[in-house]
């Protein structure tokens, strides 16, 4: 019986490594590649590189003007998931509490929207950037990822919400609190887990984000890291190995990122699951 | 009378923020979206003029149209089992291990760090370089099939690509809503002589009935707008074989006839479709969750 | 008290966005309201004068030749500073070439025009009517253009654009496996069939396929339809646009078309243009239809490649084997733009008789006006032989519909989706769709 057990368990990893593997499968070749020469490259895409040349890295860290691209997208998912979270959650736990028509209303209005396609509301979008003077802006760029993103949040927070016991909010108000007073102390906390899910979803969208930085930023000192490394793909020809490297190092900071917030998402749930 | 006004105002307060944001970054190009769609535009031009419903009515009689449309239902259809069941599983899995939690959980959402222009690029050179040298060279010959000139097998690409990209997504919800089912509950059912199939199918999956939904919509949500994956690995060829709505309607405003104000049109369309589709599935699902 | 808080919380958004949109705006507002209003005394400044400012913007498609670009406009800013007493600020906005189009797009629309930008020619027509363009047939450059070239930049008698990137082109060939064949450069279609034949008994594939991308199927039609139009039936294209013509009557491009996919690489759907090019650099085939743009990615995976080019026989008539000259990338005016004169400059430089040369050799284009001077690659003088020699044709100029239609449908030809007659049946449809819409 025991046995049994060992062998399923063993085969659960085994089918996990499996998994993993197919998943890493291009990263790693994007790797591999990347320390070729574009002739090697072309010419067998398979093979071991013959020097593991880092001048490609040095070569695209400088194209891309790593750094200042860098700081870019740091700013704008920061400043975009701060924004988001904020009045995300906000909006969602009145939404969810309040039930009155109105109520209902508002959710719909901020749901609808997600289903709308990002090509059809582009050209008008970048009319209304121009129109409040905010191209070429990073700063109004993170507000209009707000106005994006605030849809998909508030309808998590919505859900969210749900699961909190409403006695917590009824005696905190018994006791004095003030609406925001109950959100700050109390919920806000509460929320750690899908806070920590909106946090990583939205950074990574707007880290990734191509079309919309690319017709509002026309400076190319404002380049977003993804921007940068499409400025790699020529029209006839592109530069792989350049393109690879550009890759691997826009998304080091992100498995940094994630590698850190992961850990934080163990510490909030370990608080949040002891509850009930 | 008054409590409700009292509370919808204090609820209106509280959403402000994000209602200003949302109504001048969202709703207003929306409705412009609808505007134009109802003239001739070119995209181009100063001039146009408004056409009223005809770019509507022409709209029923474009064959290319709906084909992508169908095309993008089937897309749709298998990526929602697809995907959600291997992220289910996943997460189920992952949650239930002792040790490399975190580990697996960086590895399986990696995918979701590179933009999938990138990664569709990426599983491009697998399938037109790197399966052929395996099976050249390797003797995998079952690799070697024309993974883009073949519509059947380039379909299998798509969707092998589109769950590698949205896999870990998925996963996120998932394992967050795994870590909100109170220990207690399961202890209890193990106590009572359930196995771990048992403790799954009744006690843990009716609690995580919010993540299905969330998943779920968010599947039928991208799946029906999905674009830069099948650019990437067909550009929705050979013709049109693998063209999905988003590209249908991509190519009708940038390529071909310019026709941006038909674009815009057309994606209303596919944006009253998706509606209807997710308003049955929140309407179903819905129901089913539990709010303790 | 909660109240006052959501008020106060709303208030520094709303003051935070204004901020910070008043701050963005003022950055670009003295810029512009400096150059208007010193506009109309820019005209009698002598040296001592205070150098007035503007900012000139450009918006260019091939992110490749950034480094090349960025050097001239600097040159550029420096000739006027020097010359016009001008401090200009050139920003040059390359996005990548895929989406160029629609974000360019998105500025025309949106008021918010490029003052040059780069445009490709085919798009010319439909840019032209949107009132985009600017006539240049009375600068400078006008003159110093050869006439073939000009030719494709040209409608109603006006010079719509500069030409940047211009090429004769046909087939692409390996000298070396020729030669090692004892073969001689085929004139006729049977010369061609024969040319298949001994390549693949000595154990080479005649033709590189490379079809995943819909334009590089497309090229076939280019060079078949120029050829037998331009030899046999040269009021084709004027017919079709009046609705008068059919595809039916060039049915027999299928002829080496059909010769052409029979006698190549397998794979051909997977296989992209970039992929293609290097493969046939690595010898996996003798002949590629390919434009000399290609040159590019060959050179760099075979730097010792013998590269030719050869004009496609369409038919048994040799007087009718002739190549392509097209241009594709090529640089517009915007009639409306707020510094017109500077715009006009900087068109006039690009073609400027000193510094134009090491621009085009820089980014190894070919050619194309009286001031250059420098020498081009072997293959580049193959083509331009066959244009010396009269043995060429301009590129026909088609809706862009029908062209991104040909390449689709040749796509599933390929793959034996369509046959023929439907393909033609199909593009006399979209023929007509394209008028409708014009």
């Amino acid at each position: 019986m025991k046995q049994k057990r060992m062998l399923v368990q063993v085969l659960i990893y085994v089918l996990l490594g499996a998994a993993a593997l197919f998943c890493l499968f291009p990263l790693l070749m994007a790797l591999m590649n990347s320390f070729k020469t574009n002739r090697e490259l072309l010419t067998n895409v398979m093979s071991f590189p013959s020097t593991f040349n880092f001048d490609n890295f040095l070569r695209t860290f400088d194209k891309m003007n790593y750094l200042r691209s860098l700081g870019n997208t740091v700013f704008l998912a920061a400043g975009g998931v701060c924004l988001i979270v904020l009045f995300s959650a906000m909006a969602g736990w009145k939404i969810c509490r309040t039930k009155t028509h109105l109520s209902a209303f508002l959710f719909g209005l901020f749901v609808f929207s997600m289903l709308i396609p990002f090509s059809s509301i582009m050209i008008p979008l970048f009319r209304v950037v121009l129109f409040l003077h905010i191209k070429n802006s990073l700063v109004g760029l993170v507000f209009v990822y707000a106005g994006l993103g605030v849809s998909m949040a508030i309808f998590l927070y919505h859900g969210f919400v749900k699961s909190i016991p409403i006695e917590l909010e009824e005696s905190a108000v018994i006791d004095g609190c003030s609406s925001m007073q109950v959100f700050f102390y109390i919920i806000f906390p509460m929320l750690k887990p899908i806070t920590a899910a909106v946090c990583i979803t939205n950074a990574l969208w707007i880290w990734n984000d191509f079309l919309l930085p690319l017709i509002v930023i026309s400076d190319n000192k404002k380049y977003t890291l993804l921007l940068s490394t499409n400025t790699l793909f020529g029209q006839y020809s592109n530069d792989w190995t350049a393109i690879l490297s550009s890759l691997i190092l826009a998304a080091i900071p992100v498995i940094i990122f994630y590698a850190f917030l992961q850990k934080q998402i163990l510490h909030g749930i370990a608080d949040g699951a002891i509850k009930g | 009378m008054k409590k409700k006004t009292k509370q919808n105002i204090s609820m209106l307060l509280f959403t402000l923020p994000a209602l200003i944001v949302y109504a001048v970054f969202k709703l207003i190009p929306a409705i412009s979206g609808i505007y134009y769609s109802m003239t001739d535009w070119n995209g181009l031009g100063k001039g146009f003029d408004m056409v009223g419903l005809d770019n509507f009515k022409e709209i029923l009689s474009d064959k290319y149209y709906w084909q992508s449309i169908l095309f993008t239902l089937k897309y749709v259809i298998v990526m929602i089992i697809v995907a959600n069941l291997i992220a289910l599983l996943l997460a189920a899995t992952i949650e239930s291990r002792q040790r490399a939690k975190g580990l697996f959980r960086t590895i399986f959402f990696m995918p979701n760090m590179i933009s999938m222009i990138i990664g569709g690029y990426m599983w491009m050179f697998i399938f037109t370089k790197v399966l052929y040298y395996m099976a050249d060279n390797w003797g995998m010959t079952f690799f070697d099939k024309s993974w883009i000139g073949d519509p059947k097998y380039a379909f299998i690409a798509i969707i092998i690509v589109a769950s590698w990209g949205s896999v870990g997504y998925l996963m996120i919800f998932y394992m967050a809503a795994f870590q909100g089912v109170p220990m207690n509950l399961k202890e209890a059912a193990s106590l009572d002589g359930a196995n771990s199939w048992q403790t799954f199918r009744h006690v843990v999956l009716p609690l995580i009935q919010n993540a299905v939904t969330i998943c779920i919509f968010w599947t039928l949500n991208a799946g029906f707008q999905v674009f830069d994956v099948v650019y990437a690995l067909t550009g929705g060829g050979p013709g049109r074989a693998t063209q999905t709505a988003a590209i249908n309607i991509y190519e009708e405003a940038f390529r071909g006839n310019v026709r941006y104000g038909y674009a815009t049109a057309k994606s209303t369309v596919l944006f009253v479709i998706v509606m209807l589709f997710t308003a049955i599935q929140l309407r179903l699902m819905k129901r089913k969750e539990q709010e303790l | 008290m909660k109240k006052i808080f959501g008020l106060m919380l709303t208030a520094c958004m709303v003051l935070s966005m204004t901020a910070c949109g008043s701050q963005s705006a003022s950055t670009t507002a003295p810029a512009e309201t400096k150059a208007q209003a010193t506009a109309g005394t820019t005209a009698a400044t002598t040296a001592t004068a205070e150098p007035r400012e503007a900012e000139l913007n450009i918006m260019m498609s091939f992110p490749q030749y950034m480094d090349q670009w960025e050097t001239y406009c600097k040159q550029f800013e420096d000739k006027m500073l020097a010359e016009e007493n001008i401090k200009v600020k050139v920003n040059l906005e390359m996005p990548s070439s895929d989406q160029y189009e629609s974000v360019l797009q998105a500025r025309l629309s949106s008021g918010d025009a490029p003052d040059l930008y780069t445009l490709h020619s085919n798009n010319i027509a439909t840019y032209y009517k949107a009132g985009n363009l600017t006539d240049l047939s009375g600068e400078a450059l006008a003159g110093k253009i050869y006439d073939n070239v000009k030719a494709t930049v040209t409608q109603d008698g006006k010079l719509l654009a500069v030409p940047i990137e211009s090429q004769a082109w046909g087939v692409l060939y390996n000298k070396d496996i020729f030669k090692e064949c004892g073969l001689a450069v085929p004139e006729t279609l049977d010369e061609l069939k024969n040319v298949c034949a001994v390549l693949t008994e000595k154990g080479y594939t005649p033709f590189m396929l490379a079809y995943q991308e819909q334009w590089v199927p497309q090229l076939m039609t280019a060079l078949t339809l120029g050829g037998k139009v331009s030899g046999e039936i040269p009021d084709w294209v004027d017919r079709m646009y009046k609705d008068e013509g059919s595809y039916a009557e060039v049915k027999d491009i299928f002829g080496p078309i059909d010769l052409i996919m029979q006698n190549g690489t397998d794979r051909a759907m997977e296989t992209g243009s970039e992929a293609g090019s290097a493969d046939f650099a690595n010898g996996k085939a003798a002949m590629y239809v390919q434009g000399t743009w290609a040159s590019g990615t060959i050179m760099t995976t075979n730097p010792e490649m013998n590269l030719g080019v050869f004009a496609l026989p369409i038919n048994n008539n040799k007087a009718d084997t002739l190549v392509n000259l097209s241009t594709s990338t090529t640089l517009a005016v915007y009639p409306e733009s707020k510094e017109m004169d500077l715009a006009l400059k900087f068109a006039n430089y690009v073609l400027d008789d000193k510094d134009s040369s090491a621009l085009f050799e820089a980014c190894s284009f070919n050619p194309l006006a009286s001031c250059h001077t420098f020498t081009p690659s072997s293959w580049v003088a193959d083509a331009s032989a066959y244009v010396a020699a009269g043995r060429s044709y301009q590129d026909l100029v088609l809706p862009q519909a029908v062209t991104d239609e040909q390449g689709k449908l040749l796509q599933e030809y390929y793959v034996k989706s369509i046959t023929q007659d439907e393909f033609i049946s199909q593009m006399d449809a979209v023929f007509k769709e394209a008028n409708k819409q014009a």
